[in-house]
């Protein structure tokens, strides 16, 4: 399996289709005597932050601790509860993850406007 | 049935939305200081924005995603955070040039400074973006802006001469300033092939659900709708040259540019002016702060869509609003709209080689245009394309500082 381009970056639903993000890392085991195996994906600005360059990563690490959203964070989702076709479907809830924090409080600012529904 | 009416439509929108402070402002200058001599230019512009937007449609019918979110899946976050960050400066940039050319159109008939207008014309895009879906967004706003059509009603009645227009539209070099004509070429480019248009074309087509079979729709609206649109703006240029050229009247803000409505429309034209300036500008406001909503969520894989209760798109609403408010922040300090989009226009020249070069792989990729490829002249065409755009990118921020 080519993982930069089938799974790197791709769309990540959860189990009912909503979107989750993007496949911001891929997260390799490497053993002995083994080839590696894929063991996780994250879904994390921090991360994805990081990829463009370091010193952004940790920018975003200080404004997700400032912002008091840095628990769970990044979201690392077990490979044995994805499914990878068009885009990457995980087994799980995303209103559950951390990855869902902002978007629980912007949705909470959101939905005090009148014709938010 | 529906398949006609949405080209209809597409169309219709497409002449509606096409002209805005970029086109007009670049349009009426070259006029004015070139004459008839820098219609190749729009031509040539219109035919690339033509190209690309079917391209955009064509990989958002058949891959089912966006420009953004190819460019995102195919190329990497490493590769797009430069275009990224640009696109949204020159959304930034753009927005409040077309706020401000709103508030100016008002101003014009109402005679009370722009700056009181930004903040209201800023919360009535929100209001537009926040209350309506992507339909009546796109269509409502796009019928509107046929009023745009009144500079070529204003060209047609001031008779220009088919030779000569025929000959404006064959590229030719000028007798003077040729660094002017240089960045004014450029300009002109820049204004008419920009990047939010492109993915914002993509995103529409992803929210009205196109598919593969109505391919034909996409290439029709792209070319037809572009190049009607072209011919508005060249009926801005026209006007401007017939009209402001003669009487050595340079274009450095909107109201010396609706002079040019004076023979044509008498009495109403200072009126027809500011409509139609005010609703290319407002049209443009709502497209570009919705791209940058779209541009964000695709890139990072929100959930997006104007048609989606707003609540459910929280991260898309949250950033469009917040692009809106900046907009109208930069736009209250006062800068002037002409400058705001003279800068915007030569940054999206900056980028355009990393706006074009995606195309050239996407448009080959069978996993996103299934057996929809690009043939030989369509590759050739993108080829010349980027390298043309690489060309004007490093000659463009010279060209501003002599030329501009």
């Amino acid at each position: 399996m080519d993982l930069v381009r089938q799974l790197l970056d791709k769309k990540v639903v959860d189990r009912h289709g909503r979107e989750m993000g993007r496949v911001d890392s891929v997260i390799l085991e490497i053993a002995d005597h083994r080839p590696p195996v894929v063991s996780a994906i994250e879904l994390s600005p921090s991360v994805l932050a990081q990829r463009v360059r370091p010193i952004l990563g940790r920018w975003m690490e200080g404004l997700e601790h400032a912002l008091q959203i840095s628990a769970g964070r990044p979201l690392r989702i077990p490979f044995e509860v994805i499914t990878i076709r068009d885009q990457v479907t995980a087994d799980l809830a995303y209103g559950e993850t951390s990855a869902a924090a902002v978007e629980h409080w912007l949705r909470s600012i959101v939905a005090r406007i009148p014709r938010s529904s | 049935m529906s398949a006609i009416v949405d080209l209809v439509l597409g169309v219709v929108t497409s002449i509606g939305g096409f002209v805005e402070a970029g086109s007009i402002s670049t349009a009426a200058q070259a006029g004015s200081e070139f004459g008839f001599q820098l219609l190749w230019a729009i031509a040539i512009a219109t035919a690339m924005l033509a190209m690309l937007a079917e391209m955009s449609g064509r990989l958002a019918a058949v891959g089912k995603c966006s420009m953004a979110a190819a460019v995102r899946e195919r190329f990497g976050i490493q590769f797009q955070f430069v275009p990224l960050t640009a696109e949204l400066a020159i959304d930034l940039l753009l927005l409040a040039a077309e706020i401000g050319g709103v508030a100016i159109a008002i101003r014009l008939l109402t005679g009370l400074s722009f700056q009181w207008w930004v903040v209201p014309v800023g919360g009535a895009v929100w209001l537009v973006l926040w209350l309506c879906g992507f339909g009546l967004i796109e269509y409502g706003l796009g019928l509107l802006g046929i009023v745009t059509l009144s500079f070529v009603v204003s060209a047609w009645h001031l008779g220009p001469m088919v030779s000569d227009l025929g000959a404006g539209l064959l590229p030719s070099l000028p007798l003077h300033h040729h660094l002017r004509y240089g960045f004014l070429t450029i300009s002109i480019v820049g204004a008419t092939v920009s990047p939010y248009l492109l993915n914002f074309y993509s995103s529409g087509t992803v929210e009205e659900k196109m598919t593969e079979e109505e391919l034909w729709v996409n290439r029709t609206t792209a070319y037809l709708g572009m190049s009607f649109g072209g011919v508005v703006s060249m009926g801005v240029l026209v006007t401007s040259a017939l009209v402001l050229g003669p009487r050595h009247i340079l274009v450095d803000s909107y109201a010396q540019a609706a002079l040019m409505f004076v023979p044509a429309f008498g009495h109403w034209s200072v009126g027809l002016f500011a409509a139609a300036l005010g609703i290319g500008c407002f049209g443009a406001s709502v497209e570009i702060a919705l791209n940058a909503g779209y541009l964000l969520s695709q890139v990072f894989g929100w959930s997006w869509g104007a048609n989606k209760p707003r609540r459910d798109a929280a991260r898309f609403t949250a950033a469009f609003s917040v692009v809106v408010a900046a907009s109208t922040a930069v736009a209250l300090m006062g800068f002037d709209p002409l400058r705001l989009t003279t800068i915007a226009v030569a940054l999206t020249v900056v980028i355009m080689p990393v706006v074009v070069l995606p195309f050239l792989v996407l448009m080959n990729d069978e996993r996103y245009v299934g057996d929809h490829k690009s043939g030989p002249v369509g590759n050739g065409v993108l080829a010349a394309i980027t390298i043309l755009g690489a060309v004007f990118a490093l000659v463009v921020v010279p060209l501003e500082i002599l030329g501009g």
